[in-house]
C-alpha cells in the first residue's frame, strides 16, 4: 500500500484540503455548522490518513509525539483558562461578557477561544489515539 | 409532506437493512464498514429532522473517525467472530418486551415539530431570542454549546481528554522494547487494502 502512487499523491494533495475545510469548520461554526468537535476530528483525519498511506514512523515525524500530548493537555487548559480569566475579571467562571469591550464582543471571543480548545483537545486526542492503536504492541504475539 | 415521508421511509428501510446484515455477518471487517453505513445513514436522517449540526458531529464522529479507531484497533482482534449457539431464547424475548415497551411509550410523545410541546415552551424561546440580542451569534446551537451550557462543553472535553490519557496509559509502549512500529501499521495497511 505505501509503493501504491495513486495514494501516495491523492494523499499529498488530499492533505492541505482536509486541514484548510477544518479550520473553515472550526471558525464558521458561529455561522454555520460545524464547531470544535467536528473540525478537530476532520483535522485529525487529515494526519491520520497520513500516517495510513505513508507509515507510523513518517507520521510522527511530521507531527512528533510530545507536540501532540502537548496540544492535547493545552486545549483543556485554554478553555479553564478562559473561564479563570473570566473570574479574575470579576464575573463567574465562564462568563464571556466581561473579556470585551461590550458584552458581545465578549461572547464572539469567548466562545471563539473555548470552540478553539475543544477542537484543540479532540484532534489530537483522536492522533493519539491512532498512534497508540497502531503503534501498540501486544505481548501476546500476534 | 409525500416527499418528506418517502425520504423518511426511504431511510428506515436501508437503516433496517443495514440492522439485519450487522446481525447476520460473521468477519469483523464487515461489521466495522456496516456500523460506518449505519451512522451515514443516521445522519442523513438528522439532516432531514433539520438538525444539521449533530448530523455534521455524526457523519465526522460516527461514519468518519471512529470507523478509522475501529479498523487501527482490528489488528488485535480475530478475524471473524465465533459462531455462538447457546441458548438466546431469553436474550431475545427480554429485547422483544422493552421494544415494545417503548414503542408503547412513543405513542404518548408530542408531535415532531409541535409548538406547544413542552421542550419549545420552557426555556428554548429563551434562548432563540438571547442568541440574537445578548450573544450575536446566528448559529443558537453554537451558543447553548459554548456560552449557555459551557459548563457541560467543559466536561465533555475534560471526558474526551482523560479518555485519550486512560488508553494512551493502558497502550503504552513498553521502553524495554526496542520500536517496531512498522509492523503494525503494515497491518492494518493489509487489512484496509
Amino acid at each position: 500500500m505505501h509503493k501504491n502512487p495513486i495514494l501516495r499523491v491523492c494523499t499529498k494533495i488530499l492533505f492541505a484540503p482536509i486541514i484548510l475545510f477544518g479550520l473553515y469548520v472550526q471558525f464558521h461554526g458561529d455561522f454555520g455548522p460545524g464547531g470544535g468537535f467536528q473540525a478537530g476530528v476532520i483535522v485529525a483525519s487529515a494526519f491520520i490518513l497520513y500516517s495510513i498511506v505513508f507509515g507510523l514512523d513518517k507520521g510522527k515525524e511530521l507531527f512528533p509525539s510530545n507536540v501532540n500530548l502537548f496540544l492535547l493537555t493545552l486545549g483543556g487548559i485554554i478553555y479553564g483558562g478562559v473561564g479563570i480569566t473570566s473570574m479574575f475579571l470579576g464575573e463567574e467562571f465562564l462568563s464571556y461578557n466581561v473579556l470585551g469591550s461590550s458584552p458581545q464582543s465578549g461572547q464572539h471571543i469567548g466562545i471563539l477561544l473555548v470552540e478553539f480548545g475543544v477542537g484543540l483537545t479532540v484532534s489530537n486526542v483522536m492522533i493519539a489515539l491512532f498512534n497508540a492503536f497502531a503503534g501498540f504492541k501486544s505481548g501476546k504475539g500476534n | 409532506m409525500i416527499s418528506e415521508l418517502l425520504i423518511n421511509a426511504f431511510l428506515v428501510t436501508v437503516m433496517l437493512a443495514i440492522a439485519i446484515a450487522l446481525l447476520k455477518t460473521r468477519t469483523v471487517i464487515f461489521t466495522v464498514i456496516l456500523t460506518s453505513a449505519y451512522s451515514l445513514v443516521a445522519a442523513l436522517m438528522f439532516i432531514t429532522l433539520d438538525a444539521v449540526d449533530v448530523a455534521f458531529t455524526e457523519a465526522s464522529v460516527g461514519a468518519g473517525i471512529s470507523t478509522i479507531l475501529f479498523l487501527a484497533a482490528m489488528a488485535y482482534l480475530p478475524k471473524k467472530e465465533e459462531e455462538n449457539f447457546s441458548n438466546q431464547f431469553l436474550p431475545a424475548l427480554s429485547c422483544i418486551i422493552l421494544g415494545a415497551i417503548l414503542i408503547w411509550c412513543s405513542y404518548d410523545l408530542p408531535e415532531i415539530g409541535l409548538i406547544s410541546s413542552p421542550i419549545h415552551q420552557h426555556i428554548v424561546p429563551d434562548y432563540i431570542l438571547g442568541s440574537r440580542n445578548d450573544i450575536g451569534i446566528p448559529n443558537i446551537v453554537t451558543s447553548v454549546l459554548a456560552s449557555y451550557r459551557g459548563y457541560d462543553t467543559f466536561g465533555e472535553t475534560i471526558v474526551v481528554f482523560t479518555a485519550g490519557v486512560a488508553v494512551l496509559v493502558l497502550l503504552q509502549n513498553n521502553k524495554k522494547n526496542p520500536k517496531n512500529t512498522k509492523s503494525k501499521i503494515n497491518k492494518i495497511d493489509k487489512k484496509v487494502g
